[in-house]
């Protein structure tokens, strides 16, 4: 048993030392600061090159006011209708989904994709960073 | 005689091969551990901001295993932690499997044009290695038997 556990601590130790070794050559990023782009989130400048489906997760008047072509207008409190709006559009030609809602700092976007995550696990789906504010400026 | 040399022969080459497997998959990760930290985050059991703590430390741990399973002085821990680690990832699998998640396993780094979703490939692979760290650890067990009686 004790030679398990020496082993066990010589194998953890080297662990921790291979682990500084990437955080101090800065390999790793530093897992506790925050990245510039939060997993699930794709920059304009990226989405622009693809050919993708646009969700608008903005309320209705808002969306009314203006929206990126051809987006497909789909929140919480509208989620059954457009859901199948973005169904036929999406199976009809199924490409990555970039949900957006008005700017970096609203959460929506990245609840509608996350639930839409779980509705369909087969597509490729994304919050726009910055959101509706990255488009217009 | 000949059988004991021939099982020694089989012991060595699951090592050399869980070795190589282990090494070879940490190495890639080591170099991206931004693209690893998004295969763990694309597993959905665990957040963003914990899966850059695994991105950090499990390829070194493969590394110290993969290596430590050669050596005299860390191979009985290092083969256990090996068949935990496969245990566990093929979990993962299953699980991802069940949720219908169409994934990249991330298993050799991000870059290596996988197929995510053959789960049923994966999972297979994953056994195959299992069966050879059992194969390793009784060989140790049974080493440690001998040593015993002979004292």
């Amino acid at each position: 048993m004790s030679r398990l556990l020496r082993e066990f601590s010589i194998i953890a130790l080297l662990t921790c030392i291979g682990a500084a070794f990437s955080l101090f050559n800065g390999l790793a990023p530093l897992p506790w600061v925050e990245p510039d782009l939060p997993a699930g989130e794709i920059r304009l400048v990226d989405a622009r090159v693809l050919n993708v489906l646009w969700i608008d997760a903005r309320g209705e008047d808002a969306y009314q006011q203006g929206h990126i072509p051809d987006a497909i207008q789909l929140n919480e409190d509208n989620w059954d209708d457009g859901i199948f709006t973005l169904m036929d559009a999406w199976l009809g030609n199924p490409r990555p989904i970039i949900v957006y809602c008005s700017s970096a700092r609203c959460g929506t976007s990245s609840r509608v994709a996350e639930r839409l995550r779980d509705a369909l696990p087969a597509a490729e789906i994304y919050s726009l960073h910055g959101g509706w504010d990255a488009w217009v400026h | 005689m000949g059988t004991l040399k021939q099982k020694s022969l089989f012991v060595l080459i699951a090592r050399l091969v869980l070795a190589g497997v282990f090494v070879m998959a940490a190495l890639p990760k080591l170099q991206d551990p931004v693209a690893f930290a998004t295969s763990v985050a694309d597993f959905r059991i665990i957040g963003p901001e914990h899966s850059a703590w695994v991105a950090l430390g499990l390829p070194w741990l493969e590394l110290v295993i993969g290596i430590g399973i050669l050596l005299p002085q860390i191979r009985r821990t290092s083969g256990a932690l090996i068949g935990l680690l496969l245990a566990l990832f093929i979990g993962l699998h299953c699980s991802a499997w069940a949720r219908g998640l169409d994934i990249s396993c991330g298993c050799f780094g991000a870059e290596t044009g996988e197929t995510g979703s053959d789960y049923r490939w994966l999972m297979a692979r994953n056994i195959v290695l299992l069966l050879a760290v059992a194969l390793v650890l009784r060989q140790d067990l049974r080493n440690k038997r001998e040593a015993l009686g002979s004292n």
